[in-house]
């Protein structure tokens, strides 16, 4: 079952072409990152999905069905804005009309858990508490899709900490979630699998395991006395800089080749490092 | 949904009404001063068509000096404005400020949103349009003005009517094309237009002119002399009803928020 799906899904703003053809599919319990630079298009996917606007063209699905018109749908989900504006009344009073929307949700527990006092004004609110608010009225109706637009930019480091337990326990529940970020250090943690998107396509979908194993690994190798540079020329190694007796290189694949190699020789230290996602990334926006 | 509406806007609504309650009283009260007969000398200098279309012909007794003072003038002027305003702010000024965002994500329909909140805004406008029924009908026997109350009421609803109905203009250019300015120029021109037209029909003896003035529908007949002018009245209803309809064939169709 998808919980989300879009096929060919293109959006134009008057002569801007946000969407190029976007195909997506995010399974009913995965957790899926949503990653691509600023202005990849990752704000117009999500606001299609919860109908705040149309598409030119192409396909958008919610659990199997358009999200035209359809209401009943958005019971489903929780929705947590990249920028949250908020109104001038108490959060109380406006968690409460969330949740009176949603039914009768109460927001208090919730609250409570993030430490917000209800009773405040929003307008005097400090920038974590907006925040708050914000989580608060996404996850208060506990809704099976989680849609989450760069959640955990300029949350403070205690708040991540406990919006990421809270993801968690959801996800341990059945819910899925779909999240988007453009800096991939922030969903490594969460997700599974990750889509990225570039200009308007999904450009690569993996889950993270595999963009890791594919991200290959930083060697670092030390010998005792220089090596001639064509012993560091096996399968799977590349970007080999070689400094006095310090070799760098990228491995990708089996470590094996490479161990092989270098065995004749006389190994001092020897450091292999997964790779930085980010690095990985950066080589989809090349 | 209109409940919380109109519990954010509490405030606002006491203001308006307390606002125009205090200038429809004291423009009332100064009957006895400038009403009754003082004023007939001046006003003899003046071309009967200009009296005629500002209301002041009838200046004498007290139904025709608070239908020209507060009904066609400043309690008109600032109801408008208030009708106006709430229509621009409701969605048009909402959305552009962001706020409509979780709304619409909320299982609630585009309709549900739109609908709730032109019920807002009438029943926003009741307050003003009550403040001015309360000062007058307080006021009628202290001073002598001798308005029927039932006249009083039909010029009250008729008031409120002509305020929700280009107020709904206003709501309705702001649903349809999400921008709180294009919303407040459409109202505010409508509202001019229809005074002009008001104005200029009987010195241009030209009916279609004042036939076509939502401003004429309301005061011309001068409910307040005359008692209720129930074709004025549907007049300004269809108007509101086809503004509505148009912006909701709109507002669902566009993108939010953009
Ligand atoms: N309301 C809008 N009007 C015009 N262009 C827009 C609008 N919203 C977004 N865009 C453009 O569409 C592209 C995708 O934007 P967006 O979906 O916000 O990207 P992201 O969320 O990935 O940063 C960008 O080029 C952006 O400038
Ligand atoms: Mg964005």
């Amino acid at each position: 079952m998808l919980a989300i799906a879009t096929r060919g899904l293109v959006k134009h703003y008057g002569s801007v072409e946000a969407l190029r053809g976007l195909d997506l599919e995010v399974e009913s319990g995965s957790v899926t990152g949503f990653l691509g630079p600023n202005g990849a298009g990752k704000t117009t996917t999500i606001r299609l999905v919860l109908d705040l606007i149309r598409p030119t063209s192409g396909v958008v699905e919610v659990f199997g069905r358009s999200p035209r018109g359809a209401a009943d749908l958005r019971r489903r989900i929780g929705y947590l804005p990249g920028e949250p504006a908020l109104p001038d009344v108490t959060a109380g009073e406006y968690l409460g009309y969330l949740g009176r929307l949603r039914g009768r949700v109460d927001p208090g527990p919730l609250a409570a858990r993030f430490g917000l006092d209800l009773s405040r004004s929003m307008a005097t609110l400090s920038r974590g508490n907006k925040q708050k608010v914000a989580l608060v009225q996404a996850f208060m109706h506990e809704p099976e899709l989680y849609v989450l637009d760069e959640p955990t930019s300029g949350l403070d480091p205690l708040l991540q900490q406990e919006f990421r337990a809270l993801v968690r326990e959801r996800v341990a529940d059945g819910a899925t979630v779909f999240l988007s970020s453009h800096v991939l250090a922030e969903v490594e943690t969460l997700t599974t699998r990750v889509a990225i998107v570039r200009a308007g396509v999904v450009v690569d979908v993996d889950d993270v395991d595999t963009l890791r194993r594919r991200a290959g690994q930083e060697v670092e190798i030390t010998f005792a006395a220089p090596v001639p540079a064509d012993v560091l020329a096996v399968p799977g190694v590349t970007d080999v800089e070689v400094t006095g007796t310090t070799a760098r290189l990228l491995l990708h694949g089996e470590a094996d080749p490479l161990l092989r190699a270098v065995t004749p020789w006389h190994v001092v230290h020897l450091r292999a490092q997964d790779r930085e996602l980010e690095d990985l990334f950066m080589e989809f926006y090349r | 949904m209109t409940a919380y509406l109109l519990g954010t806007r509490r405030r606002a609504m006491l203001w308006w009404t307390v606002a125009i309650a205090a200038v429809a009283a004291m423009y009332t009260a100064f009957y006895p001063v400038i009403g009754g007969m003082q004023i007939e000398g001046m006003l003899e200098s003046f071309p009967d068509a200009v009296l005629v279309a500002l209301g002041w012909d009838a200046f004498t007794s007290g139904a025709g000096y608070v239908n020209a003072t507060v009904f066609s003038l400043v309690g008109a002027v600032l109801t408008l404005t208030c009708g106006i305003g709430a229509g621009a702010r409701l969605i048009a000024g909402e959305e552009e400020r962001g706020l409509l965002e979780l709304e619409l994500a909320a299982p609630v329909s585009r309709g549900a949103v739109y609908w709730h909140r032109i019920a807002t805004l009438w029943v926003f406008l009741l307050g003003p349009a009550g403040g001015v029924l309360l000062v007058v009908g307080v006021l009628d026997p202290v001073l002598s003005l001798e308005i029927p109350v039932g006249h009083l009421v039909a010029a009250t609803v008729a008031l409120w009517l002509f305020a929700g109905a280009i107020g709904t203009v206003t709501y309705a250019i702001g649903a349809i094309t999400g921008r709180r300015a294009h919303a407040l120029a459409a109202g505010s021109g409508l509202a001019v237009a229809s005074y002009l037209l008001a104005y200029l029909g009987p010195l241009a003896e030209l009916d279609w002119m004042t036939n076509l003035s939502p401003y004429w529908w309301y005061v011309g007949d001068r409910p307040l002399l005359n008692g209720a002018d129930w074709v004025g009245m549907a007049a300004l209803v269809v108007l509101g009803a086809l503004a509505a309809t148009a912006g909701i064939a709109g507002f669902v169709r566009r993108d939010t928020n953009v």
